[in-house]
């Protein structure tokens, strides 16, 4: 599998009480009418000057006396400032986390599993593809990219919502169109566009071919929900891209984050340990069962 | 084992040994019947609760490091808007010394020990763990549910236990000592039990009738994630997640907030691949969406996942998911129509 193995190959035990550090909510964006983004620091001062971590791990973020639930960290590790996190608001813990204020205290456990293979993304075409809520993951990836830009070829951004209004990180998209270093598509759902609306249309795996990538020396890093995910990788086989250069990330529910619960497994891999970064090659050997 | 490690303890042994642990102020834990005639793991402050009449306890040893609850922090929100979190308190230092569980459950802990401690070591078990010495008793007579041999294991097998216990019908009694921590034990209860004869052989191994072999199974396991034969084979599970508390291997657990609003703790609770919520995402996606799926996460997790993982099937074939289904689902019968096929 991807890097999971580096960690796994260490035979230092981390000692563990799950005991979570406190974090301060900084400032919060509303991306959606469902979606919003917590900017985070550590109460502890050491703790934020010590805390590091790589784009496409994730954390256990807690509201006290509604429980812990998993999310990526949102943030590029470039931006030692702050964490960040995005959240929909669907079950108990992230309604209680809409309803925090900026100054209210969460819980943070982390940074738990692997992370997008930078190394070898390297002097390669980047393909970012992303779906909905999914660019959360992608954003904290793009931005350590773009802050190190002269490490990477052509950056291709391919972003889908199912409406305008769904889109997430909308300042930030328009900034990365600004940029001249990066190419960036648009797209929302037949029927979820506006007026003003002047990106694409259409599904992204139909604008994806439309676009009609090179997959030569490129590597893709796609995330989104899984039906958009399972027709990306129907084109991109479509397009000639080997499923060895393509990564997406798994989202299973868990609940210890570091192999122990037992719940996020998909066959012998724990998504927590193993993933959530997976190489779709790999994950082709896998039960389907995610 | 060579004949130093065996010891010659006379009848009444046992109540020698507990008194002294006793007086000693070691914690000691030893089987104790209840009402319902079920015998459990429990506490002890004399030798005479304990009792010698079971075929095995009825939860499993590993609820001793592995509570089926226990508190993982407690948190309090000050008036200033902080939040006061406290990690609850480690386990006592005082010694713990374990009678009376079997081979099966001993080598269940060798399934847990790779759990807890593989890349984060979970310090709660660790400590637990730590601070016990567990003195299993041989059994004398498994019954037919009972199946450790095929898992590899044995009545007399020493497998996660510090001594090992082969009582005889006078309660006169033979003691093998596995570890040093068993040979600590032995050296504080010099006056309950003396080196052995070296003639003193150790009794026969009762016969287990059911056989079955896991390498085979799990051959037919790598090629048959996908196949009918799990929709069948779980026609009857309710889902109740009763085999799964009482495994002694299992050991899947949630994470819960409990409290009021400006005060509560986080606990660690005994959780089930049994149940239907387990693996369900927010989004009301779920991965295992039948107990078709749930039933074979169980059995490919037992004898595919945990062997290619960690080395070793997690199952110790004590028997209690056979004896306790409300509805008769038997892993036994399963793993043999696996064979067949």
């Amino acid at each position: 599998m991807t890097n999971g193995d580096s960690v796994r190959g260490n035979t230092a035990l981390t000692p563990l009480d799950y005991r979570p550090a406190k974090m301060r909510i900084e400032s919060i964006t509303d991306e959606t009418s469902d979606i919003k983004t917590f900017r985070l620091t550590f109460c502890d001062q050491d703790q934020n000057e010590q805390f590091e971590f790589r784009a496409g791990q994730f954390g256990l973020y807690s509201v006290f006396g509604s429980g812990e639930a998993t999310f990526c960290i949102a943030s590029s590790p470039t931006r030692r400032d702050y964490i960040e996190c995005s959240v929909k608001r669907v079950g108990r813990v992230t309604n209680d986390l809409h309803e925090c204020n900026e100054g209210d205290i969460i819980g943070f456990r982390g940074p738990y599993g692997n992370w997008f293979p930078l190394d070898e993304m390297e002097g390669k075409n980047l393909l970012f593809v992303g779906g909905g809520i999914g660019l959360a993951p992608l954003r904290s990836l793009i931005w350590n990219c773009l802050d190190l830009r002269d490490k990477f070829a052509d950056i291709l951004i391919l972003y889908g919502a199912r409406t305008v209004a769904d889109l997430v990180y909308k300042e930030e998209l328009k900034t990365w169109r600004e940029r001249d270093d990066v190419k960036t598509i648009y797209t929302v759902d037949p029927g979820g566009e506006t007026p003003d609306w002047d990106g694409e249309v259409g599904l992204v795996p139909v604008v994806l071919e439309k676009e009609n990538p090179s997959p030569e020396n490129t590597i893709v890093i796609a995330c989104g929900p899984p039906i958009m995910i399972k027709f990306a990788l129907f084109s991109m086989r479509k397009l000639g891209f080997p499923f060895e250069s393509v990564y997406t990330t798994l989202e299973n529910r868990m609940k210890c984050g570091v192999g122990k619960c037992g719940r996020c497994n998909v066959g012998n891999r724990y998504v927590c340990k193993d993933g959530p970064v997976f190489r779709y090659s790999d994950l082709l050997l896998l039960p389907q069962e995610f | 084992m060579s004949e130093q490690n065996l010891f010659e303890a006379p009848a009444g042994w046992l109540k020698s040994a507990v008194d002294a642990l006793l007086s000693d102020g070691v914690e000691v834990v030893a089987p104790v019947g209840a009402e319902d005639g079920t015998v459990d793991l429990a506490p002890v402050s004399s030798s005479g609760a304990i009792t010698l009449e079971y075929l095995n306890v009825n939860q499993p040893l590993k609820r001793l490091f592995f509570p089926q609850t226990e508190v993982l922090i407690e948190f309090e929100r000050q008036d200033d808007g902080d939040i006061d979190v406290k990690s609850q308190s480690a386990p006592p230092e005082e010694e713990m010394v374990v009678f009376g569980c079997r081979p099966c459950d001993t080598a269940a802990l060798d399934v847990l020990d790779k759990v807890f401690a593989w890349d984060y070591d979970d310090l709660r078990y660790r400590e637990r763990r730590e601070r016990a010495t567990i003195v299993a008793f041989a059994c004398t007579g498994p019954d037919p549910q009972c199946f450790c041999v095929p898992v590899g294991g044995s009545p007399h097998g020493s497998q996660g236990s510090d001594v090992l216990v082969f009582t005889r019908d006078d309660g006169s009694a033979l003691l093998e000592v596995n570890t040093p921590k068993g040979e600590k034990l032995m050296e504080r209860l010099g006056a309950v039990a003396r080196p052995a004869q070296p003639d003193s052989g150790l009794p026969d191994v009762p016969d287990i009738h059911t056989g079955f072999d896991p390498e085979k199974i799990k051959l037919w396991l790598d090629d048959n994630f996908e196949n009918e034969f799990w929709a069948g084979a779980s026609l009857m599970c309710v889902g109740c997640g009763s085999c799964t508390y009482l495994c002694p291997t299992c050991h899947c657990f949630d994470i819960v907030d409990e409290g009021i609003w400006n005060r509560g703790e986080r606990r660690r609770n005994w959780d089930s691949c049994s149940f239907g919520q387990f693996t369900a995402h927010a989004s009301g996606h779920n991965p295992r969406p039948d107990q078709a799926a749930r039933y074979r996460q169980r059995v490919m997790h037992k004898f595919k996942y945990f062997p290619e993982r960690f080395g070793l099937v997690a199952c110790v074939g004590c028997g209690r998911c056979l004896r306790a289904c409300g509805v008769g689902q038997n892993l036994v019968s399963v793993l043999h129509d696996i064979e067949k096929t």
